[in-house]
């Protein structure tokens, strides 16, 4: 479990995360919402270890995970942030092959192998394994880069003590990937994961999410389920942005209809009718 | 067995030919037969080859010599010309272009200048000992600049190709401008030892010699092959090095300390010797991909056949003259770099 208590952060004189409590519980999917620049990405950084908090911690069991070695959180959890480009050229399978890096010394395993070409045929990736990244499309990057990720959190019998963070995960995927990469970050989160999803599309958090961290400059707005977080009132607070709130039939989760000042009176129009 | 494991077969092969050509090669030729009986000699066998006295002399004295720095430091300019593209990001940064080299010959050209007046370099000194003064001051001055053209181009976090050649340019200038200013100041004697730095050349060789870069060469050579996977994650992002488990920082360190190290010993026995850093990586590249866990240990190994070539072209082209081996290597690694810098352009980085 990881827990939040208390976080502040700030770059310089500026602070960037204010007063955060929470509870990330493991077995769930917890999206983080927000407008841009509410401080999404820096919690997830903070999660991830990588930024210290300036006050307030953030604990795994009990511990700080800033006090973990690198070598031993990279065994545990694993992070895909928004950088896909690489620097040099390196073949997809290569590239797959450096989520395993911290199981190996210098020859990758057979069970190394088995489980780098799992993550890709889970990513739909296979077929591009011979071809040079930097020659890849953007959502082809951004694929071959989460099945890194799922490599280096496998096998799936162990992802139970481990935890997942992704950063807009699905920024660059076509709707059909977006669907496949977050049903593949539910099915970890209910083989026991702890399960981090940083997001723009409220449809899709709304469909995913078990738990939902709303942030507004900073500071947490409303924490809880899909169906407490997702009201008009505390979407147009975070974005400024009206929504109506539709539940289909036999669809368990909320699905969010935008609303615009100019359309308004065909969607009241609607609504009559 | 996969394709950069039979390379570097085909590389170590390839060098023992390099090997068997420049020795046999020069003013004295000595045919592959008579090598293997001066060498067979050596070790109490006897052959029947006949040869003669002055050919095991020039064989053990001159050309053994020579071959075996153009090995330590055609192999140390390409493993840390490897380390060093894979430290910055970047398939531009060869030790010379990014003013490391000049730093290293700048702190040399300082140093013979400046030796009558240095308290600690009186003439009872050994020659070994000069030598390690000479490597240590080479050693800094490679030092200074690598870290201030790492400073220079590192903005947020990252480097930008085209500061990095800007720092580069800048810290070569003013490197030539010192040692211009150094050359204004000497006499006649020293101009020779300097233009010999300036240029490159290998025909210092010596037992000597070679014993006082060994550890410098050497130390490198055993530690930066095991750094190939750390480097390939770092080309990921800092970050996402360490979140697979890199300790960046301790990266960073070992490289820039242990490439400058090399990189200043080889300028300190031999002079400039540019572009085999950034010609012999790249060529690998192209041929096997970047995984640095086979790039470094292949480069070395390529870069001390291509600079045994080099210098066999240097020493029997215009014979019984020599070409600075630094000509040589500058007239075949340009073009090469304008190539890439081409590409680069294209936005096809490789």
């Amino acid at each position: 479990m990881l827990e939040i208590q208390k976080l502040y952060y700030k770059i310089g004189p500026q602070p960037i995360l204010e007063d955060i409590s929470a509870c990330i519980r493991p077995g769930q999917l917890t999206v983080l919402l927000g407008a841009n620049g509410a401080g999404k990405s820096t919690l997830l950084k903070v999660l991830a270890g990588e930024n210290k908090p300036f006050r307030g911690s953030v604990t795994l069991k009990g511990r700080a995970i800033s006090s973990h070695r690198p070598q031993e959180l990279a065994l545990r959890r694993a992070v895909l942030t928004q950088q896909y480009s690489l620097s040099l050229p390196f073949r997809c399978r290569e590239v797959v092959m450096m989520g395993r890096y911290p199981h190996f010394k210098q020859t990758p395993s057979c069970s190394d192998q088995e489980l780098v070409r799992l993550a890709m045929e889970e990513m739909m990736v296979e077929q591009l394994a011979d071809r040079w990244f930097h020659t890849l499309s953007g959502g082809e990057q951004q694929r071959v880069q989460m099945a890194r990720v799922l490599a280096q959190l496998y096998p799936l019998a162990s992802v139970a003590t481990k935890f997942l963070l992704l950063d807009e995960p699905t920024s660059s995927m076509d709707c059909l990937q977006q669907q496949l990469c977050l049903r593949k970050a539910k099915e970890l989160a209910q083989a026991g994961c702890t399960v981090v999803v940083v997001l723009h599309d409220l449809n899709l958090a709304a469909q995913y999410a078990d738990q939902v961290l709303l942030l507004k400059n900073g500071k947490l707005l409303k924490a809880g389920a899909s169906a407490e977080v997702f009201q008009p009132d505390l979407i147009r607070q975070a974005y400024g942005y009206e929504v109506e709130i539709i539940y289909h039939n036999g669809v368990d989760f909320p699905i969010l209809l935008p609303v615009f000042t100019g359309s308004k009176q065909s969607v009241n129009a609607k609504k009559i009718a | 067995m996969n394709k950069p494991g039979w390379i570097r077969i085909g590389l170590i092969l390839l060098l023992l030919l390099a090997l068997l050509v420049s020795a046999g090669l020069g003013a004295l030729s000595i045919s592959p037969v008579q090598l293997i009986a001066i060498l067979g000699n050596a070790v109490g066998l006897s052959t029947e080859a006949d040869y003669s006295e002055t050919m095991s002399i020039v064989f053990w004295q001159i050309r053994l010599p020579r071959l075996l720095l153009a090995l330590l430091v055609g192999s140390s300019l390409a493993l840390s010309g490897a380390a060093l593209q894979g430290l910055f990001r970047n398939p531009l940064a060869d030790p010379t272009l990014i003013g490391i080299s000049s730093g290293a010959a700048l702190a040399a050209v300082l140093m013979i200048v400046l030796l009558t007046y240095l308290p600690f370099f009186s003439a009872e000194n050994s020659w070994l000992s000069k030598y390690y003064w000479l490597n240590l001051f080479t050693f800094i001055g490679a030092c200074a600049c690598s870290f201030l053209v790492f400073r220079l181009a590192r903005t947020g976090g990252k480097t930008m190709v085209a500061t990095l050649l800007l720092a580069g340019l800048g810290v070569n200038a003013l490197c030539a401008a010192c040692t211009s200013l150094v050359t204004y100041l000497a006499n006649e004697e020293e101009l020779r030892s300097i233009s010999f730095w300036s240029m490159g050349s290998l025909a210092g060789a010596s037992w000597q010699v070679l014993a006082a870069i060994v550890p410098f060469t050497l130390l490198p050579f055993f530690i930066l092959p095991a750094l190939g996977k750390s480097l390939n994650a770092y080309s990921l992002g800092e970050a996402e090095a360490a979140y697979i488990g890199i300790n960046v920082k301790r990266l960073k360190w070992t490289i820039i300390t242990l490439s400058t190290l090399s990189v200043g010993a080889a300028v300190a026995t031999c002079g400039i010797i540019g572009f085999v850093g950034l010609v012999v990586p790249h060529i690998l590249r192209t041929i096997c991909g970047t995984d640095h866990r086979h790039l470094l240990l292949n480069s070395a190994l390529l870069g001390a056949v291509l600079l045994l070539l080099a210098d066999t072209i240097s020493r029997t082209i215009i014979a019984p003259a020599e070409l600075p081996i630094g000509i040589v290597t500058a007239l075949v690694g340009t073009p090469i770099f304008i190539v890439l810098l081409y590409r680069q352009k294209k936005k096809i980085t490789l």
